[in-house]
Parts: C-alpha cells; sequence; structure tokens
C-alpha cells in the first residue's frame, strides 16, 4: 500500500473525528496490533532483501507522523471540551471596576492651557487672591478715578482699607516684576471677582490666564506667534485669528483678538453673535509705566502681556451656553468632563 | 456711540459702502457692534474704549475714516466760524476753582423763537437714539454729537444775576434735575448756580426751574470743560446719567468748546433766529500741548515690522497730529489738543500700528529662555486632585464669597468672624469663607435633592482666614462625602454606606502617594478627627452631626468630611523616590486572630506590635475584623497578618514561631487578647 495515500486517508478520518472515542478507534485502526502499520511492518519480510531497509525507515517514519497527528487532534479536542464545559459569563453585565471621579472642566481647561504655553518655555505660577489697591490698578498704569476703571470694578474688602479681591491675574505682573529681573516668562492662573451682577455670562467670580512674556528685544510679533500657536493649539489648526486695536492701561499698543467662529467657521451665527468672530482674549506690549513701577531699567526691557477668561473658553470649547452651570456643581454635569 | 454713514460724509468722502466701513473701523480699534439700516441711512454703533474722547464724535470718527481710508477729512466750515458782534458786551463768570472748572464760556441769545426741530434735525437725533425735545435743546444735543462737545442752554428768565458761579454745592443743598429727580447736593459736587441756587449739576445735568421750553425768549448757552475725576464722582454720587458725564469724565477738547459754542450760536440763529447779546469766559484759552519724539527704529523694533518714515508720517498727520521729521528717521509728533490720551512714544507707536494694520504685522516666535522656579505646591496639588479623581471623587468649584448663614449654619469655626466684602451686591457675597466645607456640604445637598445616590466630592481652593495685621490666605483642600456607593461584584451588587473610614482611606491614599511619612487620625470628640501629617496638625475628619445635617435640609444620610491644609501636606510630604531592593529571601507570614475588648483601639495594638517585635518583623496589618452575633458583646475578633522576613536569607519556620509566639504572649499580657483558632 502506498504511504502517501496512507497518511491522506490518515488525515480526513481526523478531521472527521469530533470526540475522544473517535480519535481512539482512528488510533487503534492504524496504530493497533492490527491495524494498517502492523500489516505494513509485517510486509517487510516479503520484500527484495536491497528494498527492506528503505522501506523500513519509510514505515517507521510514518508511524511517527501518525501518533503525533492523533495526540495533537486529541489536545485541540480536549482544550475544545474543557471550555465549553464551562458555563460562559453572560459578557452583557456591568464590567467590573472602581468608578473614576472626574476633574472640574474649568480646572481641565487651565491644565490644558497652562500645558500649551509650558511647551513654549512658560513657567506656571499662581498668587495671592486678595490684593493691594497698588498691584491692582496703580503699578499697572490703572489710575483710580478714571473711566478705565469702570471695566474693573471691584470688590473692598471691610476694615482693610487698600486691600481688595483682584479683579484680573494681572497683578500677578506687578508681583513678579517686583521680585525678578527678566528675562521673565510666566503664566498665572487663577479665582478672580468683580462685583456683576449674575446672569448666563456673567458672574462674581470666575477664572482669568494671565501671561507675561519680557526679555531684551520682544515684539509685537513674538506676541502674534506665541498667541496664535496657543490658539490654533486649543481651537485647531484652520481657524483663523485677527488682531484688533484696544485699550488696556497697562499695555501699548494693545489688542483684542478674535478667532474665526469655531461652531459656523465664520460664517455668522448665535453663537458670535452673527459676527463671524469670538473674541477670546486681551494682550499688547507692556507699558513702559508698568516696567517704571517695577523698577525696570528704563528703554532696557520689552515684553508682552495677556490675559483670558477661562470660562469663555471653556463655554466655546464644550459648547456650554450658561456660566453658571460650572458653578452649580451638578455631578449630572462633572460627569460629563 | 452710534454714529451714522451719510453724518459722517459730511466731513468725509467715503468710498466704502457701510459694511466695508464696519470692517476697517473695527480693524483699526473702533468695534463696530452693530450696523442698522435706518430711512435711508446706516446707522453704525461702535464701541468707544475710555481712552478715545475724541471718538465720541461724528467728527472725530470721520477723521479717523479719513486717515483709515487715505481721504481727506474736513473741518473747514467749522473753522471758519467767526464771534458776533454782540459778544464784546461781557457777563461775568465766576469760578470758583479753576482746576474743577479749567474753562466756562456763556452766551446770551436774546429774542429766540423756541418751537419743534425741523425735519432733518429731528431725524438725525433720532438716528442716535436721542429724543427731539425742542429747537434749542436739540441744537445743543446735535452738536454734542456732532463735535463732542456738551452744550447746555439755560432759561436766561429763569436765572438771577448774577448769573453764573461754578462752585461746589454746599451741604445738604438741593436741585430738581431735568429728568424730574430731586437730588440733595453735597460739597464734593460741582454746580452751575445764579444768585441763590444751583441751577445745573456741572457737566452732569441741568435743572428743571431754568430748562428752555416753548415759551422761553432769552437763552443762556454754556460751553466749559469740566475737571473729569469730579464729574465722574458726581455722577456716581448723584447716581445721574448724561451723554455729557460721559464725555466729561473722559475728558473733552479745550479746544473744541469755543468751537462747539459758535457752531451752536450759527445753528440757532438759522433754526430759532436771536441775537447774541452779551458773552463771558473764564479760565484758560490756549491748551497745553506735548512734542514726542519717537524714532523709526523704536516703532519697527517693538512692532517687528518695517514701516517707511514716509509712511508713518502720513498716517499720524491724517489722524491730526503734526509731524516733522528730523533729524532723519526721527518723527517729532505734535498732539493736538483732543488727543490727550497720546503722552508718550508708545502711544505715538499704537497709532502707527493700528492705521498700518495689526494684521499686516507678521507673526514670529521669540526665544523663551526656560526658568527653573516652578511653583512646588502647585505639582503636589495636581497630584493630589489625580489621586481623588481616580479614587472615584468628583473635582467641584465653588465661590470664595459666600453667605455669612451659609458658614454659621455648618456649625464650622464659628470661633472665626469671616473676613466681610465692603460693597457686596447681594448676601450671597457679604464674606469671604474660612472654610471650604460648608460650600462643599451645600454642594452635596444639591445633588441629593437632584436624586443622587452616592456624592463624592472635593476642591482645592484658597481660604481667608481673618488676623489683626493682614488677612492671611492659604491654600486648602475640601473633601465630602455621602451616601451609598454600588459596588458590582461578580456575586453581584454590594451596597457601601461611606463613611469616617471612607475619607481616612483617601486620606492615606494621598499622603502615601505624596510621601508623607508619619501621619496619625486622633479622634478630639464630637465626631472630629484631628489629621497630623509629620508633626503639625493638618487638618481634620468631621462626622456631621444631625443638627447640621437638618439646616442643610438632609434628612436619613450621613455626610463625612475632610478639610486639610495644603501647605502642610507638602511640606510632610517627600517628593523624591528612592527605591527599596525587592526582597530576595521569601517571607514567612503568620497570622494572629483572636477577641480584644472593643473600647481598646486598633491603633494601639498595632502600634504595640511594632515596638515589641523583633526586627524579623517586616509588616503587620489588620486583614479582617468582626463585631457581632458570633461574638460576645464587649468584643471584636481581629485579624492581623504578620510577616518576617530577612533581607540577606530565607527565614525557618523554627526560628520565626518563638518570635511570633513571643509576640502573642505579648498582646495576651498587655490588652487581655483571647486568641481563637485561626
Amino acid at each position: 500500500m502506498d504511504i502517501n495515500a496512507i497518511q491522506a486517508q490518515l488525515e480526513d478520518d481526523l478531521s472527521a473525528a469530533s470526540s475522544a472515542q473517535d480519535i481512539e478507534a482512528i488510533r487503534v485502526k492504524y496504530l493497533g496490533r492490527k491495524g494498517v502499520l502492523a500489516d505494513l511492518t509485517g510486509a517487510i519480510g516479503s520484500l527484495p532483501p536491497e528494498e527492506r531497509g528503505v522501506f523500513g525507515r519509510e514505515v517507521n517514519a510514518l508511524k511517527l507522523r501518525i501518533t503525533e497527528s492523533v495526540s495533537s487532534r486529541l489536545n485541540a479536542l480536549n482544550i475544545k471540551a474543557s471550555i465549553s464545559d464551562k458555563k460562559e459569563t453572560d459578557i452583557g453585565l456591568p464590567g467590573i471596576a472602581q468608578e473614576l471621579g472626574s476633574s472640574h472642566p474649568i480646572v481641565q481647561v487651565i491644565e490644558e492651557i497652562c500645558g500649551i504655553f509650558a511647551r513654549m518655555g512658560f513657567s506656571v505660577l499662581e498668587g495671592p487672591e486678595i490684593e493691594t489697591e497698588f498691584n491692582n490698578f496703580t503699578g499697572l498704569n490703572i489710575p483710580l478715578d478714571h473711566p478705565s476703571r469702570d471695566a474693573f470694578d471691584t470688590f473692598y474688602l471691610k476694615d482693610y482699607p487698600k486691600l481688595l479681591l483682584r479683579s484680573h491675574t494681572s497683578p500677578m505682573q506687578v508681583r513678579v516684576m517686583k521680585n525678578r529681573k527678566p528675562p521673565l516668562a510666566i503664566v498665572v492662573p487663577g479665582r478672580v471677582y468683580r462685583p456683576d451682577a449674575v446672569d448666563a455670562s456673567h458672574l462674581f467670580m470666575f477664572h482669568q490666564i494671565e501671561g507675561l512674556l519680557v526679555d531684551e528685544n520682544i515684539k509685537f510679533s513674538d506676541l502674534k506667534g506665541v498667541l496664535e500657536f496657543f490658539a490654533k493649539s486649543v481651537f485647531g489648526s484652520d481657524i483663523k485669528m485677527r488682531f484688533r486695536p484696544h485699550f488696556f492701561p497697562f499695555t501699548e499698543p494693545s489688542a483684542e483678538v478674535d478667532i474665526s467662529c469655531i461652531m459656523c467657521k465664520g460664517k455668522g451665527c448665535s453663537v458670535c453673535g452673527r459676527k463671524g468672530w469670538l473674541e477670546i482674549l486681551g494682550a499688547g506690549m507692556v507699558h513702559p509705566n508698568v516696567f517704571k513701577h517695577a523698577g525696570y531699567e528704563k528703554g532696557k526691557f520689552t515684553g508682552f502681556a495677556f490675559g483670558m477668561g477661562v470660562e469663555r473658553i471653556a463655554m466655546l470649547k464644550y459648547g456650554i451656553n450658561d456660566i453658571r452651570l460650572f458653578f452649580e456643581n451638578d455631578l449630572r454635569f462633572l460627569k460629563q468632563f | 456711540m452710534k454714529v451714522t454713514y451719510n453724518w459722517l460724509k459730511d466731513f468725509v468722502n467715503i468710498t466704502l459702502n457701510p459694511k466695508e466701513l464696519a470692517e476697517k473701523l473695527t480693524l483699526a480699534g473702533l468695534e463696530v457692534v452693530s450696523l442698522k439700516e435706518s430711512s435711508g441711512d446706516s446707522v453704525l454703533e461702535i464701541e468707544i474704549t475710555s481712552n478715545r474722547p475724541d471718538w465720541l464724535s461724528i467728527a472725530g470718527i470721520a477723521r479717523e475714516v479719513g486717515a483709515i481710508t487715505g481721504v481727506k477729512f474736513d473741518m473747514g466750515r467749522f473753522n471758519r466760524l467767526k464771534a458776533k458782534a454782540g459778544s464784546k458786551r461781557r457777563i461775568e463768570i465766576s469760578v470758583a476753582n479753576e482746576k474743577d472748572c479749567p474753562f466756562y464760556s456763556a452766551t446770551v441769545i436774546q429774542g429766540v423763537k423756541v418751537a419743534p426741530s425741523p425735519d432733518w434735525l429731528r431725524k438725525r437725533l433720532e438716528s442716535l437714539g436721542c429724543r427731539s425735545i425742542n429747537n434749542i435743546v436739540d441744537i445743543t444735543n446735535y452738536i454734542l454729537f456732532e463735535l463732542g462737545q456738551p452744550l447746555h442752554a439755560f432759561d436766561l428768565d429763569a436765572l438771577k444775576r448774577p448769573f453764573v458761579a461754578v462752585r461746589r454745592a454746599r451741604p445738604e443743598e438741593k436741585i430738581i434735575t431735568l429728568d424730574g429727580r430731586q437730588v440733595v447736593l453735597n460739597q464734593e459736587i460741582l454746580v452751575i448756580a445764579d444768585q441763590d441756587r444751583p441751577v445745573a449739576v456741572a457737566g452732569i445735568m441741568g435743572g428743571k426751574e431754568t430748562e428752555v421750553t416753548l415759551d422761553t425768549r432769552n437763552i443762556l448757552l454754556e460751553s466749559a470743560v469740566f475737571d473729569p475725576v469730579l464729574v465722574r464722582k458726581g455722577r456716581q454720587k448723584t447716581g445721574l446719567q448724561s451723554e455729557s458725564a460721559y464725555r466729561f469724565e473722559r475728558g473733552v477738547d479745550l479746544k473744541g468748546a469755543k468751537t462747539a459754542s459758535l457752531a451752536a450760536q450759527e445753528l440757532i440763529r438759522k433754526l430759532a433766529g436771536g441775537k447774541v447779546f452779551s458773552y463771558g469766559s473764564a479760565g484758560a484759552s490756549e491748551p497745553s500741548s506735548t512734542t514726542i519724539k519717537v524714532k523709526m527704529s523704536q516703532i519697527n523694533s517693538l512692532l517687528g515690522v518695517n514701516v517707511p518714515v514716509l509712511k508713518a508720517k502720513q498716517i499720524l498727520s491724517r489722524l491730526g497730529f503734526f509731524v516733522k521729521v528730523k533729524p532723519k528717521e526721527t518723527l517729532l509728533v505734535k498732539v493736538p489738543s483732543f488727543r490727550q490720551d497720546v503722552k508718550s512714544y508708545v502711544d505715538v507707536i499704537e497709532e502707527v500700528a493700528r492705521i498700518y494694520g495689526y494684521n499686516k504685522i507678521p507673526m514670529s516666535l521669540p526665544a523663551v529662555k526656560p526658568s527653573q522656579s516652578q511653583d512646588g505646591a502647585r505639582s503636589s496639588i495636581s497630584e493630589v486632585k489625580r489621586v481623588l479623581s481616580a479614587l472615584g471623587l468628583n473635582e467641584v468649584i465653588t465661590y470664595s464669597l459666600v453667605d455669612r448663614n451659609l458658614l454659621a449654619k455648618s456649625g464650622i469655626g464659628q470661633e472665626l468672624a469671616p473676613l466681610e466684602v465692603l460693597n457686596p451686591l447681594s448676601k450671597e457675597q457679604e464674606v469671604l469663607r474660612y472654610s471650604l466645607l460648608p460650600s462643599l456640604i451645600k454642594t452635596v445637598a444639591y445633588n441629593l435633592d437632584q436624586k443622587q445616590e452616592c456624592v463624592s466630592i472635593f476642591e482645592v481652593a484658597d481660604i481667608f482666614l481673618p488676623s489683626r495685621e493682614c488677612p492671611r490666605e492659604e491654600a486648602s483642600l475640601g473633601i465630602a462625602l455621602c451616601g451609598t456607593r454600588s459596588l458590582f461584584l461578580e456575586r453581584g451588587l454590594v451596597k457601601d454606606e461611606v463613611g469616617i473610614l471612607h475619607i481616612k482611606g483617601i486620606l492615606e491614599t494621598v499622603f502615601r502617594r505624596l510621601g508623607v511619612g508619619g501621619y496619625s487620625f486622633k479622634p478630639t470628640g464630637n465626631g472630629r478627627v484631628s489629621v497630623v501629617a509629620g508633626r503639625d496638625e493638618a487638618g481634620y475628619m468631621l462626622d456631621l452631626n444631625e443638627q447640621v445635617l437638618a439646616a442643610f435640609g438632609i434628612k436619613n444620610k450621613k455626610i463625612v468630611c475632610a478639610e486639610i491644609r495644603i501647605n502642610k501636606l507638602v511640606s510632610a510630604g517627600i517628593p523624591e523616590k528612592k527605591f527599596s531592593g525587592i526582597p530576595r529571601y521569601p517571607a514567612i507570614g503568620r497570622d494572629i486572630s483572636f477577641l480584644v475588648k472593643d473600647d481598646i483601639s486598633v491603633e494601639d495594638i498595632l502600634a504595640e506590635i511594632r515596638t515589641r517585635a523583633s526586627s524579623l518583623l517586616s509588616s503587620s496589618r489588620i486583614i479582617d475584623y468582626y463585631q457581632g452575633k458570633q461574638i460576645p458583646s464587649g468584643f471584636r475578633a481581629l485579624t492581623i497578618s504578620c510577616e518576617y522576613r530577612d533581607k540577606d536569607r530565607t527565614l525557618t519556620e523554627e526560628e520565626v514561631s518563638p518570635l511570633h509566639d513571643a509576640l502573642c504572649a505579648g498582646l495576651e499580657n498587655k490588652f487581655g487578647i483571647r486568641l481563637r483558632q485561626a
């Protein structure tokens, strides 16, 4: 009988086997005392002596192969059997894990923004929320009795004249410059306070991030480059930006920065008030009077500063339409972030 | 500030359509916030920054349009106005203090015919949102809008000679203003007075009794300059608002005051007749002027551009500056009287940049020199927050300003008097909180109302502590837990009601993560547990009592909370991690299961084990505890797992057994524990 034909027949038999009993029957059929292999071995004697050696080796090799095939097929069947023996877990049941908490969306936005500036080499600092009138106003070139103060309505502390709750994060410019010499590159996140009537877009407490870069030869074009990097990092590289001249007492020249509306891509919608643009921050070149208050050598340094409202950016980013949601702390709100 | 397209065209030949014009103005710093069509004209509403009073007029904005579009701006017809013959007769004007009122002029016009205004005048005023009254009043308003100079007309026959004194009001003096309100004045308010009473609140609003009505025949026309600070304070004190005050506060042009008066007289003559009878003025006649020197290199290096000198000169000239180039590449810029905001070279640079176009300035990236100094607490705080949210807590942000009652009803810090705010808008903003917990409890209560089963929240924020010298402000961590956690296990749902041990577990995890060496928890009574980190008390945990819970409207639930001072946490923590080798030899574990009286603290037992045990004891910890039916009352069952290990070799049972037996015997002696079969 042809050895190859036997091998092919074996494989057909094995693949048809579906239980250990079937396999055992196959094993007996081929390897048993009266099996196919036994017949072959018995036939060796009837061959011419010169062919016996070759044929004998082939039969031995076949025997080995059959033994292997049978046992591996048996193994495969056993593994299958052991899996199907145990009852399967209903994977529709809830997964088991400790529920994760959440970081407040405002904190997440602060971390994201500070992270972007940190990548550019800025360090992150924080400052006190109770400030002096000097740091909040005078040191920033804001005269006490000027209409420019109207934009910075402020809570004062009872019993402590000249102390107030900072109405912006800019007083940290004054603090840092008083203690350190350029080069300076900082961002300052924090809470600020203004006696504003509460509605969907105003609160008496909110968050700002202040930025300040001071060195020799810092230019307005640098301000534009840094803010472009920032805005595209937060809102995507396809946004457009524009800089509009504006007035802040502590910067000159000053600018307000708009990005193309992220909802309507600049076509005009309710979010951008049909303008196609969204104001996201104020910025400018540090006013020489601010350097003078800090005691910096006249004309030696230039720099830029910027400030942005975190809630506004978070509202745009997440599509939130009422600022009060941030401080109501409804878990159904918080758990979305 | 509203302007109309056609009115602007009186001054400048605009080639752009209204929409294009609005765009150009916005990009030059005059943000057009609305553009509306109205009876054949377009009304642009522009947001004017507080430094630019010159933009509070049609003429001022027209000048800007000229500079932006490169078209000539023409004020010629106003410059040609001359005073009338009658003005040689003098009116006596007394100004008590020239600082309060640097310039005052009054012109008496006799025989005017007061009547409704002609259509063109009425329409122009109405398009700017100003109600038409009569021709005289409308003319003063028209000039206010056109030239930015507030004017006021009095009914001359209602004034008592001598007509005009500019002085501070006397205490308790009163005036009924044009809007019909009675205003009580004081010495900080400047008034115009006749012989015996105030007839106008200077720069803010005229008096009802001297108002120009249809019966008026003779008028006194005022054109003046008042101290901006005084007008600002007067407006704040009286609560009166007006277009006049708005402009005076920001500063009006002394030169413009005269032009405006002449322009108004001209219109009165045309529309109401009458003749100038007399004139009087007091104060400065010429405004001071400054000249600023700016080098082109200063302009170009601050902006990062390359603007040619002639371009800069052209921009500034069109804005009304008088510019000389002297020497080469240096601009000598004489500031016109209407631009009091331009005081230094940077102001000039902004003017050049504005008209040149911010958007033409390129973008560059500065070489930022990295600095090593990072706020140390900040990274610890971030770590704490990460741990807490990984443990399932939700971060909240609550207001630092709170209602005094909120602090009181929490029962926390009652010995403290919170810092008060001088000018809160409501009760909810009256004090600065000295603890985060009252706000957190309120937040828990809010969420329970929203049918939340379990609330676990934290906040990191500054708290404010009163102190005699200077209030103290420090960062604090607050945690509040309430409700029942649902844990899914393979065998099904397990309900886990949160309690003080949950807070303890959270804090321990935080401490371990920050590398806080020694920490301990010591009950101080009334549900309060002091939390010690390192040497100092870092804060406390609190199991709120029924009374406090009831005050927050919480029933059948318990709230546990904790407040920890961040600085104590940071100072007790060791941020640097040091590797200690993984044990190379196996440990021998021995458990002790025993009954012990339940008034003996586990803390004491563990401490006893630590002091008593041999150096081979590498760890000991509670792995089980039970109190209940199978245990005699007054006792509890504890199982402590002890682990013995030597770092240099494998220990044998024979070595460990006597050590462990001695330990057990020691505990039996000290605490009277009763060993159980494991």
